[in-house]
């Protein structure tokens, strides 16, 4: 079902090209030190996010992209620097109102267990005082959006859900009000990661609609680099490096970055590659190698399903295809030689 | 009721102050409160509001307050705080956070206690007798001073009766306030 649909690695790029674009979050010298404690959990952190991005904050554990994330919609109070969203301090803002205006999605969901999956979703209209009917048709909208069955859920509790369902619940929550931002600490992470890779995917596809500015915590680099179009790692506070997927695999700023990608860099970095980009290089393949490809990929596809594909049908060469028309060849070689030349050292 | 307004009054107050305030009461004063006896209760009051129905009545009332305010306040610090952080981010007010997530999920916690105190009360309140305040106690009191053994009888079977029947009826609202997902 998903085959015929553009891979991520295109989808960001289409994404990208937007034209003017203007920067929606904004930090500056963000400083955070929790009481009693003698080392800042955040440590005069600035980043910028366009609007209409994902930005993913990538780390270890207690390297500060939760307190980040939750100093955005003032559930934390940084200690030092400034927010700015749109322009406007969020300091400027009362922090419940602000809140309303900020779609929140948290790491063990967070639905009110004593209320029905409807009452959840519409939580935020009713704190707005929206009318009960309007409420109740953005509920079922949302409800089908997110991909769960309004006639056989909304009147559910938490507990009677799955999973899957629950997290879906909680993205459809954050959606109610059609936030410009949201906020999403992990929101996949309890899930098993069969039902994880359908929901990113799911909501890759959900975010090209809505374009939304996404902040996006994960600890799981892979995740990172499949969501983000832009990518924050933080250690201990402190920001290691800031960029594109593309960035980050091409070019990790130290070794920390080096170890958190993992040692397979350069098959991680075929994942975000268009076959097509990689074509340019070979335009001058005669129409004779052309046909002796046994097998073919779409030039949208990944480099990576390249790969796979030879691996597939034993051979050392893959066709590449737009529409009907046979544009080039890729071979094992080509490949090789782009990885090393991209990664450098590998 | 008269229990009840004064919980939901002492509850909305320690929640909102620090907590070691609510920790002290939980710690001390309440299981402190409760290794009094009930006799002792009703006499330590005694000389402050002299004899009759209402120091009786005002005696009592505080000490079936100690089970209830124990109950609250482990109902309250039992609301899971992911679900509070959740309902924050949300931006729901403070106030709102209270009303319409701490409460409505301490309230089966909170109303076993308010049984458990009128089970108690209800026993206890024949002790009333002795400071004047009439009721059951007085024909139990009255069948120990003259030996009157169907006195006796009479004034603790009607006792029994009615605390559990008050159990009874506390236990079905107990029933129908607890939310189908913690049964």
């Amino acid at each position: 079902m998903k085959k015929s649909l553009p891979r991520q690695g295109c989808v960001k790029a289409a994404r990208n090209v937007q034209g003017a674009v203007h920067k929606m979050i904004q930090l500056k010298k963000v400083h955070k030190t929790f009481p009693n404690t003698a080392v800042p959990a955040v440590d005069e952190v600035s980043f910028k996010i366009e609007k209409g991005n994902i930005c993913v904050f990538v780390g270890p554990s207690g390297c500060g992209k939760t307190t980040i994330l939750r100093m955005i919609n003032r559930l934390v109070e940084p200690t030092g620097g400034s927010i700015y969203i749109d322009g406007e301090n969020i300091m400027d803002v009362d922090g419940d109102q602000l809140r309303r205006r900020i779609g929140y999605v948290i790491q063990q969901i967070g639905l009110l267990p004593h209320r029905t999956i409807e009452q959840n979703i519409g939580l935020v209209p009713r704190l707005l005082k929206w009318p009960e009917d309007r409420i109740n048709k953005r509920v079922k909208e949302l409800m089908e959006i997110v991909g769960l069955d309004p006639q056989e859920t909304a009147w559910k509790y938490p507990y009677q859900l799955s999973g899957g369902q629950m997290q879906r619940a909680g993205v459809a929550r954050a959606l109610a009000v059609d936030p410009p931002i949201m906020l999403m600490d992990e929101p996949f992470g309890a899930v098993d990661p069969i039902v994880r890779g359908r929901l990113q995917d799911e909501f890759l596809r959900l975010q090209q609609e809505v374009k939304k500015t996404i902040c996006f915590v994960t600890h799981d680099i892979n995740e990172a680099l499949k969501m983000g179009d832009y990518i924050v790692v933080l250690n201990a506070g402190k920001l290691v490096q800031k960029g594109t997927p593309m960035e980050m695999l091409s070019d990790p700023a130290n070794d920390f970055v080096k170890d958190l990608i993992g040692d397979d860099r350069g098959v991680k970095l075929l994942d975000l590659t268009r076959a097509e980009s990689l074509l340019q290089a070979t335009t001058s393949k005669t129409a004779k190698t052309v046909r002796e490809c046994s097998c073919y990929i779409d030039a949208l596809q990944p480099v990576k399903m390249a790969l796979e594909v030879m691996m597939k049908h034993n051979s050392d060469m893959v066709g590449i295809r737009r529409g009907d028309q046979v544009i080039g060849t890729l071979s094992w070689t080509e490949i090789k030689q782009h990885i090393n030349k991209i990664s450098g050292d590998q | 009721m008269m229990n009840f307004e004064i919980d939901r009054f002492v509850e909305a107050m320690f929640d909102r102050s620090p907590p070691y305030i609510l920790e002290h009461v939980q710690l001390v004063l309440i299981p402190l409160g409760q290794t009094i006896p009930p006799l002792a209760v009703i006499a330590v009051f005694f000389p402050f509001l002299g004899l009759g129905y209402r120091p009786a009545l005002i005696a009592l009332t505080i000490y079936a307050l100690l089970p209830i305010a124990r109950n609250t306040l482990a109902g309250l610090s039992g609301v899971s705080p992911e679900v509070k952080e959740a309902a924050r981010g949300m931006g729901m007010t403070e106030w709102q956070i209270l009303k319409q997530v701490e409460i409505p999920l301490s309230l089966p916690v909170v109303m076993s206690g308010i049984k458990t105190s009128a089970v108690l009360t209800a026993g206890t309140a024949a002790l009333a007798a002795l400071v004047g305040g009439k009721g059951m106690g007085a024909v139990i009191f009255a069948g120990i001073n003259f030996f009157r053994m169907e006195l006796i009888l009479a004034g603790t079977l009607y006792i029994a009766i009615i605390a559990l029947a008050i159990d009874r009826l506390l236990s079905f609202v107990e029933g129908r306030l607890t939310p189908s997902y913690m049964k």
